[in-house]
């Protein structure tokens, strides 16, 4: 069934698809039709969840790891500040290894406020344990929120979609919605051991001593190494029963490209744009999309870029006193390549700011200028 | 725990990825943290606090919302003879009262009562609740409190013989309330519910007329109840003339049936409830009416939707005008001469007293004058040996005189002149009564009969009095606003009850209030935060995070605590919507 939904209504139905049980949230613009349309749902029961209203992000992320901890499937939503308020209890979900999604909006951190689109605030919990996707359109929302509990109920890690504030928010495309029996084939039943169980307690997340708290850390990045084959596992099963696939990037003309553009969510629809026309003018040019951030999918981006004269990173977000988080970790991810590419950190689009073609073109064509970049973290589109 | 051994992981894939306890907790008794422990205990609603007749009104619109509507009639059949009628004629005090009035409006209880009343078939029989006791008690008057008091007896095994002066029984309520809010149909079949029980109502039978004080010595007990009335004076030249009447008289002849003629203009004198009868019941004979009061529409006694009633049918409001004296020609009367008063200093009653304005005299015209000021009790019948004090017999909270064996309510005892009181100190009056007869003492069971702090009493309380479960009910601790936990509730309208159109009350006598539907009753019902009492809501059970509130189970009422892990956080106690828990010391 063919629907055309913003990509907050197009994340609902993900949630209502996955048969979730219990949904804690705080509503933030410009994350709260998500929940607005969820609150409706278990209100008409059509949804059988428990929806519960809490006081504040902090206590929303509490409820939905109790849930989780009870075993059923839990879900919530924000963005910028309120993602920011939750940043305890995130490290709370991911240390109990709890198999949440959360989908997060990506709005510019205030001050000044502004609800617009910008990735600082997912990126600034990039060190929680989360996983953390960026999709591109609304039927990338649908699809990814559904894989989120794929992957997540398989590496007991949480997982955060996040996707651009009003670009995919608030716009409304044609979305197609999986029948639900489909999507209870693909996606079983949660089942899950080591959960609360009244009969026989136990208890949970106490004192960990220094003789083992190291192994339980490393047992954590271990599970999140082995998140990236589950990426990919959860991409092309979902390909199957679905006919769309997805993976941890997607590339566009990489193959014989000198030069590749890198990006993420939205901004790589005007990318796509831009790739198309320089290569019927000629230019050797390819686009990565960097769609799993946590864990970084580190070979499978080297194996790309490695060999490349140059790579063009676009980043709506900023790591204060460093630059484009995506840039940076794209070169502390191929620092060791002997055949590293000279890469291009650009920042743009902050706070809404819209990244148009004539932008990103204006962006390849400087990087194309230039043997090396001036410095770490180019802007462009500032006011002259 | 000294066989308590250390887990030793040896190697890296030996620690868990969980931080879990590898064993059980079920050891580790949290119970033993406790200093404090909740307890369930149902507390007094507000409503069942505010109804003089006593009725357990969080009960029957409990009761009402699970559509046992025979059950909800035979809870208040406990307490009180006369649903029909107080659902119709109670002023709801119990309203009033309502802590969801805080919050957004109260529970429309008074409704819901008259369409408990009015959905259970009239063939439906309220059964005697103890066997004959070989005990016989005289009932003097039957009015709602003698009445109430003959129907408590009868179910309590006593014989019960009602005396009344009028042809027919119901006292204020058959010839003070005017059919249009009381019909006399709906009346009857309350009534009859009484004589079921196997009352005997003895009508035509005036004390101190046609049967002696001394007769109702021979009876076991004696109740008297006689009312208030005999219309007051105003004291003004010419009151006598023709066309002038009292007002109660007046409601009695058209109740009777007698044809009353007022001519097209009539005057009320008086703001209380028989005044505002009066009114109307005269406009519904086609008069033109107007009321005169000598205060302003602040200070008006009566019921103030009553009142409003009376203004949107068109009688017409003269306010802060006193009467001077009537206007005759001959013996007959034409008018009255008015004068303006105007509010001075409160009075005892907290009300401004009206000042006369000397020289601001003036004339109506009139051709029937009804005087409705109050009414008085008539008291001569009584021996000496029964103490009065202005106007009123002396008694205790139980209706019990200076004359051993011999009891008083409504009117004629109490302060308050109106229905629920009435059946209150009626039923007040039969539990005493019930004590005096098998010799026990009122003073051992009235903290547990009464409820609240302004003096209802409960039926089933005294009934049950002694049983197990009554010792966690607090018959004090009354609900207040601030006690709810509002949120768990959400503004919801009150269900609002249609009445007569206003061109359709000329000439007749059809009643005003409609009643609500059933949609509308379960409406309200469910708007009830139940003030107090335990409704299984389910709110502790899930809150307890200790799992230490389990169901009793197998549609058992209530939960058990199992101390041995309840922390005493007070959680549940905190939570509890309606306050139906309580924290107390270990």
């Amino acid at each position: 069934m063919k629907k055309v939904l913003m990509g907050n209504h197009a994340a609902s139905w993900a949630v209502k698809l996955a048969d979730v049980k219990m949904i804690a949230a705080y509503p933030i613009t410009p994350q709260t039709q998500i929940v607005e349309e969820l609150s409706e749902m278990c209100g008409s029961g059509e949804l059988k969840a428990k929806f519960l209203k809490v006081e504040s992000e902090h206590s929303a992320m509490a409820s939905c790891i109790a849930a989780s901890s009870a075993g059923v499937r839990a879900f919530t939503a924000t963005s910028a500040n309120g993602l920011a308020l939750m940043h305890e209890l995130l490290h709370w979900a991911s240390g109990a290894r709890l198999p949440l999604v959360m989908v997060n909006v990506n709005r510019a951190m205030a001050p000044g406020w502004n609800i617009w689109a910008d990735q600082s605030d997912s990126l600034s919990q990039r060190d929680t344990g989360w996983l953390q996707l960026y999709v591109e359109d609304n039927q990338e929302v649908l699809d990814t929120v559904l894989q989120a509990y794929y992957i997540a109920e398989k590496v007991n890690l949480p997982v955060m979609v996040c996707y651009d504030a009003f670009f995919l928010s608030h716009t409304y495309e044609a979305v197609d919605i999986p029948e639900k029996q489909a999507v209870q084939d693909w996606l079983p039943p949660h089942a899950r051991e080591n959960i609360l169980n009244t009969k026989d307690p136990r208890a949970f997340n106490g004192l960990v001593m220094p003789d083992v708290y190291m192994e339980m850390r490393y047992k954590l990045q271990q599970a999140h190494e082995e998140a990236v084959a589950v990426v990919k596992e959860a991409g092309e099963s979902f390909a199957k029963a679905f006919d769309r696939s997805y993976s941890t990037i997607e590339t566009v003309y990489c193959d014989d490209a000198e030069t590749v553009l890198v990006t993420s969510s939205s901004t790589t629809s005007p990318a796509r744009l831009v790739v198309e026309a320089l290569r019927e003018k000629g230019m050797k040019i390819g686009l990565m999309k960097v769609r799993l951030f946590r864990p970084f999918p580190v070979d499978d981006i080297c194996q790309v870029l490695s060999g490349k004269k140059k790579v063009v990173v676009i980043d709506r977000n900023i790591s204060f006193g460093k630059g484009g988080i995506f840039a940076d970790e794209i070169r502390g991810a191929i620092a060791n390549d002997p055949q590293a590419p000279i890469i291009f950190g650009y920042i743009t689009g902050l706070g809404g700011r819209d990244i148009t073609p004539e932008l990103v073109e204006d962006i390849v064509m400087e990087a194309e200028k230039n043997e090396r970049p001036e410095r770490l973290a180019l802007w462009k589109g500032l006011k002259s | 725990m000294s066989d308590h051994k250390p887990i030793v992981y040896k190697n890296c894939e030996d620690v868990p990825a969980v931080v879990m306890s590898e064993a059980s907790m079920l050891w580790n008794k949290t119970g033993a943290w406790r200093y404090i422990k909740p307890k369930y205990c149902d507390k007094v609603p507000p409503c069942n606090q505010g109804c003089p007749a006593g009725n357990d009104v969080e009960n029957f619109v409990r009761l009402a919302e699970e559509k046992k509507y025979k059950e909800a009639w035979l809870s208040i059949k406990e307490e009180n003879p006369f649903p029909r009628v107080c659902g119709r004629v109670c002023y709801y005090p119990c309203e009033t009262a309502c802590n969801r009035g805080q919050f957004d409006r109260a529970v429309s209880i008074n409704a819901l009562e008259r369409f408990i009343g009015d959905y259970v078939s009239t063939d439906t029989k309220i059964e005697r609740l103890q066997n004959d006791s070989g005990k016989k008690v005289a009932v003097v008057g039957s009015g709602p409190a003698g009445l109430t008091t003959a129907y408590h007896l009868a179910r309590l095994g006593h014989g019960v013989h009602v005396y009344e002066a009028d042809e027919k029984p119901g006292g204020v309520l058959r010839y003070g309330i005017p059919e249009y809010r009381l019909p006399k149909k709906v009346l009857d079949e309350e009534i009859q519910d009484i004589i079921n029980l196997g009352v005997t109502i003895d009508c035509n039978k005036k004390v101190g007329e046609t049967i002696q004080w001394e007769a109702l010595l021979d009876f076991d007990a004696v109740f008297v109840a006689t009312g208030a009335h005999k219309s007051r004076n105003v004291g003004i030249e010419n009151e006598e003339a023709q066309g002038v009447m009292p007002g109660l008289g007046f409601l009695k002849k058209v109740a009777q049936g007698k044809k009353v003629h007022l001519g097209p203009r009539t005057v009320v004198v008086g703001g209380g409830n028989t005044a505002i009868d009066a009114a109307r019941t005269a406009m519904r004979l086609g008069s033109q009416v107007t009321i005169h009061y000598y205060r302003s529409r602040n200070e008006i006694p009566a019921f103030k939707e009553e009142v409003d009633e009376a203004q949107k049918e068109g009688v017409h409001f003269d306010m802060l005008s006193e009467p001077v004296r009537v206007l005759v020609d001959g013996d007959k009367a034409t008018g009255i001469e008015m004068r303006r008063t105007r509010l001075g200093d409160p009075d005892e009653s907290g009300r401004r007293r009206p000042v006369s304005v000397e020289g601001s005299e003036y004339s109506v015209d009139a051709t029937t004058i009804i005087i409705a000021i109050g009414e008085d009790t008539d008291l001569e019948y009584l021996p000496s040996e029964i103490q009065e004090e202005r106007g009123r017999v002396i008694v205790d909270a139980f209706g019990a005189t200076s004359r051993p064996g011999v009891f008083a309510g409504g009117d004629m005892a109490i302060a308050n002149h109106n229905v629920a009181y009435a059946i209150g100190s009626g039923k007040a009056a039969a539990i005493a009564i019930d004590a005096y007869l098998k010799g026990s003492h009122v003073s051992d069971i009235v903290a547990q009969t009464t409820i609240g702090e302004y003096g209802a009493m409960s039926m089933s309380h005294y009934i049950e009095a002694g049983r197990a479960h009554a010792k966690n009910r607090y018959t004090k601790s009354v609900v207040s606003y601030n006690d709810i936990n509002l949120n768990y509730f959400e503004e919801q309208e009150r269900s609002k009850q249609t009445k007569l159109e206003l061109s359709e009350r000329h000439q007749n006598f059809k009643e005003v209030h409609q009643g609500l539907s059933e949609d509308q009753i379960q409406n309200d019902a469910q708007r009830c935060f139940h003030c107090g009492v335990c409704t299984m809501c389910d709110t502790c059970y899930i809150y307890c995070p200790d799992i230490a509130i389990e169901h009793k189970g197998d549609a058992a009422w209530g939960y058990d605590i199992n101390f041995d892990y309840c922390k005493g956080c007070g959680i549940c106690v905190h939570e509890c919507p309606r306050n139906a828990m309580m924290m107390e010391d270990e």
